[in-house]
């Protein structure tokens, strides 16, 4: 059917009898494509679907883009084997298709070989348990395989009466099209596409290209090395000067990269959970220098600059958890105004309280494993204090614009939905703190453990919400990102405590 | 007068204590954890029967306000230091106190919208049962109480009694003797299966059962008939008739003389059968009916005729209880096998086989409401969609379900019987012109939905308003949002809006305006601390 094509390739000009290798070049990571309802350049789609299906960015010695393109020319008769290897993740479903138990991948034409195992067992399954969701995902992963061997998922730009639409390579490589385009250029296909990507840009511009600019800057990873950088220079140095400058270096560094991101989607950068994490480091460290601006100690910028050196860290590592790719809105947060204002006092409410959990946990382990005067405890103790009285401030302020939103949105205040459930929670926990600081119950070495732990209760509602409470009753296998993310958490916050609290004698126990 | 306001003080020091505030912000957040978990097994209207719209957690709530409300009048007079604390729990005074306005007068419903249909009904998510005289004109009508389980309503009304409510149920299969019940009216469970699935059915021909004599298994047609018709289907004939006497229940298979077939000017085939002494004519491609005088369906009759022929091209498995009979295309042949309880019958299609469970002529199977948890999956209620009130009439007992209205005779009365939500009625129309979506380019998913409506105000004429996400339309203290969307048998799209009316909305915008102003006062504004070792204060 699409057969014809190789054929004609072949005999056409003595450039192509060598095959696709000189059509699949970098080149074509400029090519304009629609793909989840976005327009972008190749090279983003060919990237998140390569890293989709294999978990990596390469395939063989081949970059995404080159790999994409041909394994999409496979349609047309290519004759060639590229080493794709689908990722599987869950080990239950690496036994089913006969794979060790440390095995990652499996080469993508023994897992179409044993597709029928996924399909039978996919069927059998009732439950919708953690098994059954990594069948569905494997199977997901390989019929996006199919999808570009059958040319069906690189969509490519046609100009018709002034208008760009998108039509799959399948249907825009075709034989009329194809002879028409004989003779011109160095080869028809080439031809064929610069021509398309001329229409595109001629239509609509070259905006989209800024995407690929984003992706290829990567200045989140810029501003990981600059925040580290900025915390040794402040520990190590006397003079501030310096780690000062770095600290203004991932300031810009990140912001650059969040501007690029909202003018490629148009919104604020704070939609999904990996915007929410990108903007949660940034936002500690802006927070720790307005309450530096008033207290005057370099600790808070020192815990805001470990607060960004977690998230970007989660950015980069924790890719089976946070999506970074830009997709279209769900229509109900398509709301500028609202989505700004209530999500941003949230996330700002939680890295503030981050700055807390950072400071009272270095506090914690100073104590237990170092020398702490009682005047130091006590004035550390208020450093956390201050961080608090931010958190529950722009907390509540966070909360209640949520309910405004939903008012405005949806006609109810309130609905006990568990996200904003679990937003009050988090204020509740604190506000409880706040107010047990008062009585006999919560001393200055309770306080500190207390605040430590009190913000498991902020990770429950930011991930917990997503992550364990949504993916409901059946799929406790903790085998997905996010809820072994969460436990890890939790464990190493308790182990922190538990150590911290029980051996607090001797000369490390503050007296105040 | 003394001791009154000793009592009272001690009121106050009690829940205006700073630790009976710990305590019952501690309980409260705890409650709601509890809650979010319930949600997400159970779903959210379980949550909310469960605990955010039960009487302990209105109490924990009240304790909230109690706990705030004294603790502001033992800081009473007024002190300067104290300022933002004062603005706050004001705040959140007037803050309880609008929610608690809209708890008892709010409304908070749906209106659903099918295409250029007038509607005024909204309808409240509370439950009520409906009995209804319609001769008399007469409705009585019971509010169902919000509970998360089973409830005993005790409710009587002129011989009718109402007695268990179960507001999550599933129906489960439930056998009901019956000693009177002919051979005919049988009832059979069995288990089709092969290597990779399996399924149990339950079959039956008593009238009373919930089960139907005929089931689709995918590809597969099911057939359950009397036992009598057994030994027709096993008999091979040339022409492949049956004939049954409903009366006798016997059952012939007429061959050469007696069958005379001849077509239709429409292409059917008429079939004449002589039967003892009768001569029946039928179409059997159109009904096992007999045809009368004036080749019309004769509903009366007691005979039927089936062709076999009909049932050989697609998979058809007969099953008579303890007996099983197919076509067989390889061999070409009709095929009966015994299969008493517990015997495996290998058929011709992929492998499957059948089983009989359970035959019984003595007893119908039907389906009884139980009280059941409901499951979340994947945010779809999957389990416990059902809900239903147990009703007594005279010695009757059944359920009525939210599923269809029941009809019951009493004393030559009829009266229904239906478990609904409650509704409202506006006092003005509501139509849907249109209802848009579009989606994301080139994909499938939505990315908005819109309404175009015409409200219909009676004198006032009408207005035209389109109604989308972020844009709510407000109409006299009422607001119409966007909320879903639903398929209509014809095509085109009909339109789901919530509807609102909310008095104590002004308030808890106060309320919470002060909140945020008094935190911003209390906490940033105040500079009180501590200095750090070896610095002097500045």
């Amino acid at each position: 059917m699409l057969k014809f094509l190789l054929a004609l390739i072949v005999s056409a000009s003595g450039a192509w009898a060598q095959g696709p290798m000189n059509f699949c070049t970098s080149d074509l990571e400029t090519f304009p494509v629609q793909a989840g309802g976005r327009e972008k350049p190749l090279y983003v789609l060919a990237t998140e679907t390569v890293r989709y299906m294999t978990g990596s960015d390469k395939v063989g010695e081949f970059s995404a883009t080159e790999a994409f393109c041909k394994l999409s020319l496979k349609a047309f008769g290519m004759p060639l084997e590229l080493p794709v290897n689908i990722k599987v993740d869950h080990i239950d479903v690496r036994k089913l298709l006969g794979m060790k138990e440390d095995q990652t991948h499996l080469p993508v034409q023994e897992l179409t070989a044993k597709s029928d195992l996924l399909v039978q067992k996919g069927q059998e399954i009732k439950e919708n348990n953690s098994f059954k969701k990594e069948i569905n995902r494997v199977q997901g992963r390989l019929s996006t395989y199919q999808a570009i061997v059958g040319a069906r998922a690189w969509t490519v730009p046609v100009l018709e009466s002034g208008k760009v639409s998108f039509v799959p390579l399948s249907e825009f490589l075709t034989q009329t099209r194809v002879e028409s385009a004989q003779g011109k250029g160095s080869n028809p296909v080439s031809y064929l596409f610069e021509v398309a990507k001329r229409d595109y840009l001629s239509v609509k511009g070259d905006q989209y290209l800024l995407e690929l600019s984003y992706f290829k800057l990567n200045l989140f990873m810029w501003s990981l090395l600059a925040s580290i950088l900025g915390i040794i220079l402040f520990v190590v140095m006397k003079n501030k000067i310096p780690g000062a400058v770095v600290t203004g270096v991932t300031i810009v560094g990140q912001l650059t990269a969040m501007t690029i991101r909202v003018m490629i989607s148009g919104r604020a950068p704070i939609t999904n959970m990996y915007e929410t994490v990108m903007f949660s480091g940034f936002g500690a460290l802006i927070i720790s220098i307005i309450i530096f601006y008033f207290r005057r100690d370099i600790l808070f910028v020192l815990a805001g600059l470990a607060c960004n050196v977690l998230s970007l860290l989660m950015m980069k590592f924790a890719n089976g958890m946070l999506d970074e790719g830009i997709s279209p809105l769900v229509p109900v947060l398509r709301d500028n105004f609202w989505l700004s204002t209530h999500v941003t006092t949230v996330i700002l409410s939680y890295a503030a309280l981050a700055l807390s959990w950072i400071l009272s946990n270095s506090l914690l382990l100073r104590a237990r494993f170092g020398t702490v005067s009682s005047a130091d405890y006590r004035y550390e103790v208020d450093l956390i204090y201050t961080s608090i009285k931010f958190g529950v401030v722009l907390l509540s302020a966070g909360v209640i614009l949520g309910g405004v939103w939903a008012d405005y949105s949806w006609g109810r205040f309130w609905g006990w939905d568990p996200k904003e459930t679990w937003s009050l929670i988090v204020l509740l926990v604190y506000i409880a703190i706040l107010h047990g600081k008062y009585t006999t119950w919560i001393p200055p070495t309770r306080f500190v453990p207390l605040v430590a732990g009190s913000f498991m209760s902020v990770m429950m509602a930011w991930f917990g919400v997503n992550y364990i409470l949504a993916s409901g009753l059946h799929s406790y296998g903790f085998s997905e990102g996010g809820a072994v993310f969460l436990a890890s958490f939790f464990a190493i916050q308790i182990a922190i405590l538990l150590v911290c609290v029980t051996k607090r004698d001797s000369q490390a126990t503050p007296n105040p | 007068m003394n001791n009154l306001l000793r009592s009272y003080r001690q009121v106050e020091l009690f829940f205006g204590n700073m630790k009976f505030a710990v305590f019952i912000i501690l309980l409260f957040a705890l409650t709601l954890a509890y809650g979010t978990f319930m949600e997400s097994y159970h779903g959210t209207e379980y949550a909310n029967r469960l605990v955010y719209k039960s009487w302990w957690f209105m109490g924990i709530q009240f304790g909230m306000f109690l706990s705030i409300l004294f603790a502001t009048l033992l800081r009473l007079p007024l002190r300067k230091s104290l300022y933002g604390f004062y603005v706050i729990h004001a705040g959140l005074i007037i803050l309880f106190l609008g929610s608690f306005v809209t708890y008892q007068s709010g409304v908070d419903g749906t209106v659903s919208l099918a295409p250029n249909l007038p509607s005024r009904q909204v309808q409240v998510n509370e439950d009520e049962f409906k009995i209804q005289f319609p001769a008399r004109g007469k409705e009585v009508i019971v509010p169902l109480p919000y509970s998360a389980g089973e409830r005993n309503l005790g409710f009587e009304y002129e011989g009718v009694k109402l007695s268990t409510f179960l507001p999550f149920a599933e129906n489960k299969e439930s056998w009901v003797p019956d000693k009177l019940a002919d051979p005919g009216q049988a009832s059979t469970k069995y288990r089709l299966f092969n290597d990779n699935f399996g399924e149990t059915i339950t079959l039956s021909l008593h009238p009373q059962s919930a089960y139907n004599n005929t089931q689709q298994l995918g590809p597969l047609n099911v057939h359950y008939m009397p036992a009598t018709l057994a030994e027709c289907f096993a008999k091979n004939t040339p022409d492949g008739l049956i004939v049954w006497n409903g009366e006798t229940t016997g059952c012939s298979s007429p061959e050469g003389q007696d069958v005379q077939r001849s077509r239709q000017a429409s292409g059917r085939e008429l079939v004449e059968v002589s039967y003892e002494g009768q001569r029946l004519r039928f179409m059997p491609e159109m009904s096992p009916l007999p045809l009368d005088e004036k080749m019309e369906l004769n509903e009366l009759s007691q005979f039927r005729v089936f062709s076999k022929k009909l049932f050989e091209k697609t998979p058809h498995l007969f099953l008579f209880g303890k007996e099983v009979a197919f076509f067989d295309k390889a061999t070409q042949k009709w095929e009966a096998h015994p299969a008493e309880t517990g015997q495996e019958v290998p058929l011709p299609w992929m492998g499957f086989k059948v089983k009989t469970l359970d035959h019984r002529t003595d007893a119908y199977p039907t389906m009884v409401p139980q009280y059941i948890k409901p499951i979340q999956d994947n945010g779809q209620v999957t389990v416990g969609n059902l809900k239903a009130v147990q009703v007594e009439v005279g010695d009757k007992k059944f359920w009525v379900n939210s599923q269809e209205p029941i009809a019951f005779t009493l004393n030559g009365e009829r009266i229904t019987f239906e478990l609904t939500k409650r509704g409202l009625t506006l006092p003005y129309e509501i139509v849907l012109d249109q209802f848009k979506m579009d989606t994301d380019p080139g994909t499938t998913n939505p990315a908005s939905y819109e309404s175009f409506v015409t409200l219909f105000k009676g004198n006032e004429g009408s207005e035209k308003h389109r109604v989308y996400m972020n844009n709510p339309l407000k109409y006299k203290n009422f607001t119409f949002y966007q909320a879903s969307y639903f398929q209509t048998n014809e095509g085109p799209y009909g339109s789901v809006l919530s509807v609102n009316f909310d008095p104590g909305r002004f308030w808890k915008y106060l309320g919470s305006l002060l909140l945020v102003l008094g935190s911003i006062w209390h906490f940033v504004l105040r500079k009180k601390t501590v200095v750090k070792p070896g610095e002097a204060r500045a």
